[in-house]
């Protein structure tokens, strides 16, 4: 139960298609995450998923079953809105059995949902409680039990944390992962925060307008950034680039460090700030000047302009004693991510 | 082109800018003298003389005209006479029949307002909420029905008297389309029961824009997040509109309801042009009787008009308050 399959799906707002053919399975009990920047088309999937759109072309199977055509309430699935969509008017308890009794269930069956629900979430004492008299995070709670009791096949969350405060939504973050653990259910989240898709999902989805640049479990798509998009859009702060031309199979970074290059031309060359690290006097290294520190405690963040202008940022662990204006030399272990002129990866390894 | 809108734009506010800084040193002095609260009342004050030249001397002078005899028009040409008024009014041998009261036709009055209301405020409810759930919907050409709704309310009183009695008088368009069809005409306004249904279905049909947009703004304002947790929740429309849509209009409903209960008590214009409170004395309300007590008979009476009036203006009070206090408590239920 709850196997989704999405075939060619596009979807159009008028003249606009704002969906361009995306094909996409998720397995039984999954925790899938759709993330991408503001407009990538993230909440729009979701919504034709759950059946509250109708794409304009393609299919959507449930569990091997056409449900394209099928309307909301009968594909079986329960969704968490961002605005959590609680019934104003209802106490906690009326919110949660008011989605039971529209399938005329036996009302000691409700009371049983609704308890183990509230056990579950631990909002059993705030079932009298209208969700003005809630915090944000018992309201999210609330949100979540009204999706459980319904017992569906998967779960839509669409960007289900981004109304709490940070210290809240780590909180709910892994309360979610303890849930998903717990039940076993499908589960596709939709969020714009990286740090929530790589600790919840079990593979990502990167969107971006429109289209699906890479699907891979989250250290996939942080070690093997499919293209230039997801290098920068994964990871924080975000991968260094730097444009060079390969020949001879080597290219040069800024500064005159070389380094190994599988093919001849125009090349990005992508590192992450962590990869940085101090290099010594004379060895060769990617040199800049240093704009600003960021002095975390554990770790310090440098940004700095590379010799040829490139905007340079590391992540060095410790407080090590720098200043602005200074000159910084870097070097790094292992190999950068490359990519071609086309923006993909050209080191498949 | 800047220059000249910014000169143009001192132009134009120079009056007020010199107005300002005339009356800023007194202000001042005087916030210094009195603190905030006293300029509080001096913001207040112009509208303040506004009400109560306009409404609170008249309805204190209206109050004492009501406890005074006579013809005259001027107070001191009128004596006190106490609550004479009110008694002459309110006396009856036998309260079931109108025509044993000593002002029988204040009491017809009193019974045709009480049907007007009844009916024409559940109309106008109904129609308005109906109206608004269709221009809710993404319907082509949503806006130019809206204000085709509205269209109506701009209307003077007596332009909606008018234009609705040239289509039901005997010569009326109404009329001239029966008989292009082939049917009998009518005089539409001559049967009393027909008369009674015009001045409430013509009222709703010069109001109703009004309630309508009250209702549309709180239908816009319940959010679409919850319409489509009901559609996921697979609850059929009819529940969705009974345990969704209807408390979440509460606050406009109670508006509403103050609202046309009051326009719809002190209904006179429209009526007046239209039936003249005729067929006989069947579309005679309540402002009407005031209006010719006091003014239009020839043996007036301005001292039992206005007693009618404070009568009048008391239910109006009790009617407010009592649905102001059924729909706090319905909000005081929601919010617990």
């Amino acid at each position: 139960m709850g196997r989704i399959a999405l075939e060619g799906i596009t979807k159009n707002f008028g003249n606009v298609e704002v969906i361009h053919g995306i094909d996409l399975e998720i397995g039984e009990g999954e925790l899938v995450v759709f993330v991408g920047p503001s407009g990538c088309g993230k909440s729009t999937l979701l919504r034709l998923i759950a059946g509250l759109d109708q794409p304009t072309t393609g299919s959507i199977r449930i569990d091997g079953k056409d449900v394209t055509r099928v309307s909301a309430a009968d594909r079986g699935l329960a969704m968490v809105f961002q605005s959590y969509a609680l019934y104003p008017h209802m106490t906690v308890r009326q919110n949660l059995s008011f989605g039971l009794e529209n399938t005329r269930m036996p009302k000691p069956e409700i009371a049983s949902r609704i308890d183990e629900a509230g056990r579950m979430l631990e909002i059993g004492d705030l079932m009298e409680r209208r969700p003005t008299q809630l915090s944000g995070g018992q309201r999210q709670r609330v949100a979540i039990g009204r999706a459980i009791v319904r017992n569906p096949s998967a779960f839509l969350l669409d960007e289900p944390l981004s109304n709490l405060d940070a210290e809240l939504r780590g909180t709910m973050r892994a309360e979610l992962a303890r849930l998903h653990e717990r039940l076993g259910t499908t589960m596709i989240y939709v969020t714009h925060d990286q740090v929530e898709a790589m600790t919840l999902a079990d593979r990502i989805v990167v969107l971006r307008k429109g289209i699906v640049e890479q699907v891979d479990t989250p250290l996939g798509l942080y070690n093997r950034p499919q293209n230039l998009f997801v290098a920068g859009f994964i990871g924080a702060p975000n991968m260094n680039f730097f444009r060079s031309r390969a020949s001879a199979g080597a290219a040069e970074l800024p500064g005159g460090l070389k380094i190994p290059a599988p093919c001849d031309g125009e090349i990005t060359i992508g590192i992450r700030p962590q990869d940085l690290k101090l290099a010594g006097d004379d060895a060769p290294a990617l040199e800049g000047e240093i704009r600003l520190i960021e002095a975390l405690g554990a770790e310090t963040v440098i940004h700095a302009d590379a010799v040829d202008g490139t905007p340079l940022v590391t992540v060095l662990s410790g407080q090590p004693i720098l200043g602005t204006g200074q000159r910084i030399r870097l070097t790094f272990d292992g190999l950068p991510h490359l990519f071609g002129a086309d923006g993909k990866r050209l080191n498949q390894d | 082109m800047a220059g000249l809108g910014e000169t143009l734009g001192r132009a134009a506010t120079w009056p007020f800018t010199l107005m300002a800084r005339a009356v800023d040193p007194p202000l001042r002095v005087w916030q210094r003298w009195t603190g905030t609260g006293g300029m509080a009342a001096v913001f207040l004050a112009p509208n303040l003389a506004i009400f109560g030249v306009f409404v609170l001397i008249p309805l204190v002078l209206n109050f004492v005209y009501s406890m005074t005899g006579g013809t005259g028009i001027l107070l001191d040409q009128r004596p006190f006479i106490g609550m004479e008024q009110y008694g002459r009014l309110l006396e009856c041998e036998d309260y079931t029949r109108r025509i044993t009261c000593r002002e029988d036709q204040f009491w017809t009055a009193v019974t045709n307002t009480a049907g007007f209301v009844i009916f024409q405020v559940t109309l106008m409810v109904v129609v308005s909420l109906i109206t608004a759930l269709i221009l809710n919907r993404n319907i082509r050409g949503r806006g130019f029905f809206r204000a085709v709704f509205f269209f109506p309310v701009l209307l003077s009183p007596v332009v909606v008297g008018l234009i609705w009695r040239w289509i039901l008088q005997r010569e009326g368009l109404l009329n001239l389309i029966a008989v292009n069809l082939g049917l009998e005409p009518e005089i539409w306004l001559n049967d009393r029961f027909y008369a009674f249904a015009a001045t409430i279905g013509v009222s709703t049909w010069a109001h109703m824009g009004f309630y309508t947009l009250i209702l549309l703004a709180g239908l816009q304002a319940i959010p679409r997040d919850l319409y489509e947790a009901a559609e996921m929740d697979a609850t059929p429309p009819s529940r969705v509109f009974r345990r969704i849509t209807l408390p979440l209009l509460g606050p406009n409903f109670a508006v509403v309801l103050v609202l046309a209960l009051i326009r719809s008590v002190q209904i006179f214009d429209e009526v007046y042009v239209l039936t003249g409170g005729g067929p006989g004395t069947s579309t005679l309300y309540l402002t009407q009787y005031i209006y010719e007590v006091g003014f239009a008979s020839i043996l007036r009476n301005p001292g039992l008009a206005a007693a009618a009036s404070i009568l009048m203006g008391a239910v109006l009070v009790v009617l407010t308050l009592l649905q102001l206090w059924l729909s706090r408590r319905a909000e005081g239920r929601r919010a617990r």
